[in-house]
């Protein structure tokens, strides 16, 4: 397919489909509407369905029905949206239902407001609804990239059987960048049939398929949750994902930034290589789960680490985590919708370059 | 070309009205008479709209209307009143920045006791690169709806294809040729291909029909570009 100019929410919606989805169900909120309004015109053209739901709790309850099907479904939302949906997700990770769902990421808390932010990252990564789950977490930090996870997401999900999220700010859902859809399209991994999934039960050799997150019996529930713990460590084995720039080389600063505000890095850095400061960035594209062991590596060739998110300070806690004190963290997060510039961040890095940058 | 003294941008979701729109009211300004006001009626984004080149503009002596206060940063249908008064100013330009499709160009059709026919042009700006409108038929299918929704009907074709860093002299004619093709299909004359100044030697040098408009691409990302000045907004580079 020739490269075409696609707002992020109309590749994501487009991934969707070239994904082999066909079920959405979701509730307008700015500003991912437009994934929502592409795949309204675009699911009925593939013999998709798509419904918009009285509310983010009545969307993501579908979604959790329609999985059960086995069919790939999909929805997506902005913060205080996912926010109403944390109880069907905690379910759907109970019943180990595979469902992709997008957040484009608005400023909070509350309503907040509708630019850009990253804000949910801890209630991305660190549980949003209740109970011992993990959902697979990605971030991209361009529309191409964008795209490209949206179609990884829905096989990852039918892998692991598992919720996989894929978070962006407002930035990834609203601006315009070339995208070029793969016309032979593959799993990136051979996909077990699902045999769970509840197609009717036929009188047959199949077994009855209960899709379910209730076990009263303490002792099975307990086996349930080490069989789920069981997967979460096969995804930390194998899913991490993350890109390096210029980790071969000397420098003195790391910084560790995720999303379009890496971006904002990247223009920074370039401006800083030019003056002779050395600087290096490290990526994380997977949240959950986290680069740790790359980002202490990375950390350890660096005097000190510069953290920068949009947010007042929330995927720091793993830097932290990861970095176990061996270095000192800086911190520089915007908020409100606000963006950091490549200014903001070429003074940081020069003041802890001189010594002047502040302990996190 | 544009020699109306109402020139309305309309055309499908993420066409480049905004864009055309900044470039030609900061143009208008350089020629005799008054400049043009940049009215801002794009009620279907939330992000990257005209109104983002606020303080520019004002700096240049462009006066914008759009939304005031904390209602500049809204995703609402907010039609400010002072619309009504600039289009019923004789003498006063105007370039006017309808939303993407016919739910953007709606507002254009409630301010038709306004907008006399004799001096006032709709044009509709085509990118053949974006998805819901890669074919001539997609854009006289959107055309036909948006001239319905303004209750108005389309004046002529601006060419507009380009894929923002990566575009070339090969896809901009490419788009061009279909942009003409549409045009006849509607019943009216390319009236301008709009081009990167970038590019704007290469495409002239192949020889093109229709005067072109040289824009300098000023709605970036916040990381695009790292040595020119941000002068606006939270979000936006205007340089």
């Amino acid at each position: 397919m020739a490269k075409k100019l696609m707002k992020g929410a109309e590749a994501i919606g487009e991934a969707a489909i070239r994904a082999g989805c066909r079920l959405f169900f979701g509730y307008p909120i700015t500003p991912q509407n437009e994934i929502p309004e592409y795949l309204s015109h675009r699911l009925p053209q593939v013999g998709g369905t798509f419904v918009q739901a009285e509310s983010e709790v009545a969307a993501s309850n579908m979604l959790y029905g329609a999985a059960g099907t086995g069919e790939r479904v999909f929805t997506s939302s902005s913060s205080p949206g996912i926010s109403l949906m944390q109880e069907a997700i905690s379910y759907m990770a109970g019943s180990q239902l595979p469902v992709v769902i997008v957040n484009i990421m608005r400023a909070g808390p509350g309503l907040g407001g509708i630019l850009p932010a990253q804000g949910d990252y801890l209630q991305s990564t660190k549980g949003g609804g209740h109970g011992d789950y993990r959902l697979l977490v990605l971030a991209p930090n361009s529309v191409q990239e964008a795209a490209d996870l949206v179609i990884e997401a829905f096989d990852l999900a039918d892998y692991y059987r598992n919720p996989v999220l894929v978070v962006g700010d407002g930035l990834i859902g609203q601006m315009m960048e070339p995208v070029e859809f793969k016309d032979d399209y593959a799993p990136v991994r051979p996909l077990p049939p699902k045999t769970w999934a509840s197609t009717g039960h036929t009188g047959g050799e199949k077994p009855r398929s209960i899709i379910n997150s209730l076990f009263l019996d303490p002792e099975v529930l307990e086996k349930h949750n080490q069989a789920l713990q069981a997967k979460y460590a096969e995804m930390e084995k194998n899913e991490i994902r993350y890109e390096g720039y210029g980790l071969d080389g000397d420098y003195d600063v790391l910084i560790v930034a995720y999303g379009t505000v890496a971006r904002v890095c990247q223009t920074a850095m370039e401006e800083l290589e030019a003056d002779g400061v050395r600087v290096a960035m490290i990526r994380p594209i997977s949240l959950y789960p986290y680069p740790s062991q790359a980002v202490r590596e990375a950390a350890e060739k660096a005097s000190g680490v510069l953290v920068v998110e949009l947010s007042a300070g929330q995927m720091i806690e793993d830097v932290r985590l990861a970095l176990e004190g061996r270095r000192p963290i800086h911190f520089h997060g915007r908020t409100g919708g606000m963006l950091a510039t490549p200014e903001e961040i070429v003074d940081k890095v020069r003041r802890i370059v001189e010594g002047r940058g502040g302990k996190s | 070309m544009l020699n109306r003294r109402i020139v309305i941008l309309a055309g499908h979701f993420g066409s480049g009205k905004s864009e055309l729109a900044l470039h030609l009211a900061l143009a208008g300004r350089a020629t005799n008479g008054r400049a043009p006001v940049l009215v801002d009626l794009d009620i279907v984004k939330p992000y990257f709209r005209s109104r983002d080149g606020k303080q520019l503009l004002e700096q240049q002596g462009v006066r914008l209307i759009a939304p005031a206060g904390e209602n500049l940063y809204a995703d609402l249908p907010i039609i400010v009143p002072q619309v009504r008064g600039v289009c019923s100013d004789p003498g006063q330009p105007v370039i006017m920045d309808a939303g993407g499709d016919e739910t953007g160009s709606r507002v254009i059709g409630s301010l038709s006791d306004v907008l006399q026919d004799a001096e006032t042009g709709m044009y509709l700006v085509v990118n053949f690169r974006r998805p819901l409108s890669a074919t001539v038929d997609a854009v006289v299918a959107s055309a036909n709806r948006i001239s319905a929704a303004a209750r108005r009907r389309i004046t002529g074709v601006i060419s507009n294809t380009h894929l923002m860093d990566e575009t070339t002299a090969e896809i901009v004619l490419e788009g061009h040729e279909l942009a003409g093709v549409a045009a006849r299909r509607l019943g009216v004359d390319l009236v301008a291909l709009a081009v990167e100044d970038t590019l704007a030697h290469a495409v002239r040098a192949r020889g093109v029909d229709v005067p072109l408009i040289a824009i300098n691409r000023r709605i970036r990302p916040q990381f695009d570009g790292p040595k020119k000045p941000r002068t606006t907004g939270p979000l936006f580079v205007v340089a």
